[in-house]
């Protein structure tokens, strides 16, 4: 089986933890619990007939422009931007953000996705990616599992690039 | 050898770089979790594709992992070293500083969410605020712009009424005119008082700071109502501190509308006794500001704590019969406690059910030196503007009827016009010793009429000009005088008041 290393990086409070946790557990708790350092959780899934082992590093969420330590990157096959679609400071400098991570990863490609879709009107996330300067891959809610597995299948695709 | 409480917190790995353990060089922590031969991923899930990013010879530090052993979580700091043939694993355990660090982590991360919220509740609050303000201001609007509509036909209605009783009548009429006199008096303090606190409401109530004279705001007030007090049960009693500075600043109407508003309400509720209106200075006075207590005390019906509470809202009458036995809308002291907080003043009151009421107001008035004072005049000398030519411009064929009696009366040679453009025409054509013009006229208003200097030239260049309307705004007055008026006549007009305003243009 082949273990691929991905990584969910993003503001502290988008829902990294409780994406990780409803894709692994199929879990949500609406209790906020800060994630320290980071923890890291497995799960095997299967993508074109083959079974790959993801070891999904859950990274301390940061506070706007604080730097993710480099040496988590070691290793790894793809990383996942998350940031809050009912919060705008968690996407207003993505573009900057997204590039501070493929600095330290040395990844060219980051899959960029939005959650709590469960807080926004169709409307209101309409005028949130109009509002967003980068190409979103996936709108995911966390609590309402919506769209979850579909943001870790297009990650795990990305590790086999 | 290594003290026990390092070895404790500590422990050095070697494995190969497919993370199979080869041998535990040192230390204690976590022990039981690690053994020859068997893969270093179970316990570090982490290193799994990490090793594989390490390269030869070059340290690397993972902060804050976190790994569990007898089912206890750890957090942990990791030294990496790749070697040729292996890799150093140095695990430290740090999991008192880390806890530390989660809680102040948990706590910053909760703080920004708190701050967010209120954040979030204020920009709401906010914006509730902007649409009530607009209400409010669409609501003060609406009552200004009502108050005028109604200005108009009240001044025909206390104008007939004046002329009516003026009249030889039978006793049953003289009973009516008086009843309808009454009630149009009524009609006009509603509507004053309505117009009063919604340009309270929108922050257009300008005072006056000038030279006025308490004891004869009270002597004014003692004349007025000793007047109207027909009943011989009540006693009125007026008295006014010699301590009190003979002048000092302040705006006199206004003080006289806050007294005017305590008298009347206390006669209005006393049937039996005494209604008592004193001034007096109070201790806090300084150099620069003396401090008036005025007391209104009666003997009336008073009231319950509640209705204590509550009197100083607008609308507030204490029976629903009020407004009907003694007419107004509850506004009055709404008002009044406006108009004292506008003046850095306090009101307060004491009331006991069947026993009466005491109001209390204290207001700092700005005090002033003795080579600065002038003398202010208590009496009001007559005129007479008999024979005087008069021009009278207004389209409202009851309102020309009511001035041209009055003018009549006072033996005055009137001519009235009904629009601006023939005003424009007798203007230049005749002289007059004052020009009266409405502003609202078909053809040619007064604004636009007042304007046209060179007409004016010939016969009236000199010749004051008042203005005759409903608009009776501060900033109508503003506008009226810029634009060429000398004064206004404010709708409604009692004859008294007219004359007395077209007397100080004549003989000022």
């Amino acid at each position: 089986m082949i273990a691929k290393k991905v990584l969910l990086v993003g503001n502290f409070g988008v829902g990294k933890t409780s994406l990780i946790r409803r894709f692994v557990l199929n879990e949500f708790s609406e209790d906020y619990i800060s994630t320290i350092g980071v923890r890291v959780s497995k799960k095997v899934v299967e993508y074109n007939n083959d079974s790959i082992k993801l070891m999904i590093w859950d990274v301390a969420g940061t506070n706007g422009n604080e730097k993710i330590p480099k040496t988590y990157f070691l290793g790894a096959h793809a990383a996942m931007f998350v940031f809050d679609l009912s919060r705008e400071e968690t996407y207003l400098t993505i573009e900057e953000n997204l590039n501070m991570v493929k600095d330290l990863s040395g990844l060219k490609e980051i899959t960029i996705v939005g959650n709590k879709k469960d807080l926004l009107t169709a409307e209101e996330l309409n005028n949130v990616l109009n509002v967003v300067s980068v190409d979103v891959d996936l709108v995911t809610s966390a609590k309402e599992n919506d769209n979850v597995e579909s943001a870790f299948m297009k990650l795990t695709a990305q590790t086999l690039k | 050898m290594i003290p026990a409480k390092i070895n404790i917190n500590f422990i050095q790995i070697t494995t190969d770089f497919s993370g199979i353990i080869t041998s535990v060089d040192a230390g204690e922590f976590a022990k039981k979790e690690f053994f020859v031969t068997t893969t270093i991923f179970d316990t570090c899930p982490f290193l799994e594709g990490t090793l594989e990013g390490l390269i030869i010879a070059e340290s690397v530090l993972l902060e804050g992992m976190v790994i569990v052993s007898d089912n206890v979580e750890y957090n942990v700091d990791i030294e990496l070293l790749k070697n040729e043939n292996s890799v150093e694993v140095l695990i430290l355990n740090r999991t008192n500083v880390y806890k530390i660090v989660d809680q102040l982590n948990q706590n910053r991360n909760d703080l920004f969410f708190v701050k967010r919220e209120i954040a979030e509740k204020n920009k709401e609050l906010d914006r509730l605020r902007k649409i009530a303000d607009k209400a409010n201001e669409e609501k003060s609007r609406f009552l200004a712009m009502m108050s005028h509509e109604i200005r108009n036909p009240l001044n025909a209605i206390l104008g007939y009424a004046e002329m009516i009783a003026a009249e030889t009548l039978n006793k049953n009429v003289e009973k009516y005119i008086k009843h309808l006199s009454y009630s149009g008096k009524n009609l006009k303090v509603i509507v004053d008082d309505i117009l009063d606190l919604s340009r309270i409401e929108a922050g257009k109530l300008v005072l006056v700071n000038e030279e006025m004279s308490i004891e004869n705001i009270y002597q004014n007030c003692e004349d007025t109502y000793k007047n109207q007090q027909k009943n011989t049960d009540v006693k009125l009693v007026f008295s006014v501190d010699k301590e009190i500075p003979k002048t000092i600043l302040g705006d006199s109407v206004r003080l006289h509308q806050i007294l005017s508003n305590l008298i009347g309400n206390a006669i209005k509720f006393t049937q039996q006794g005494s209604v008592t209106i004193s001034a007096t200075p109070v201790l806090t006075s300084n150099k620069e500001y003396v401090n008036i207590l005025f007391t209104v005390t009666d003997t009336g019906r008073g009231m319950s704590k509640e209705q204590a509470v509550k009197i100083f809202e607008e609308y507030q009458q204490n029976k629903i019969s009020d407004n009907r036995v003694h007419g107004g809308a509850g506004l009055g002291l709404a008002i009044v406690n406006r108009l004292v907080t506008a003046m850095n003043g306090k009101i307060n009151l004491e009331s006991e059910l069947n026993k009466g009421t005491s109001f209390f107001i204290e207001i700092p008035f700005k005090k002033i030196e003795d080579k600065k004072l002038k003398n202010i005049a208590v009496s009001k000398t007559e005129c007479s503007i008999k024979n005087k030519r008069i021009l009278v411009a207004d389209d409202d064929l009851l309102n020309q009827t009511i001035v041209a009696h009055y003018l009549k009366k006072q033996q005055a040679n009137s001519t009235i016009v009904s629009d601006g453009l023939e005003a424009l025409e007798k203007i230049e054509s005749e002289v007059f010793d004052v020009i009266l013009l409405d502003i609202n006229m078909p053809n040619m208003t007064g604004e636009e009429l007042v304007t046209k200097n060179k007409s004016f030239l010939k016969f009236n260049s000199t010749t004051p000009i008042l203005a005759l309307t409903a608009n009776a705004t501060k900033e109508d007055i503003k506008r009226y005088k810029k634009a060429g008026f000398l004064d206004v006549i404010s709708k409604p007009f009692t004859s008294k008041k007219f004359v007395e305003k077209i007397c100080s243009v004549l003989f000022s």
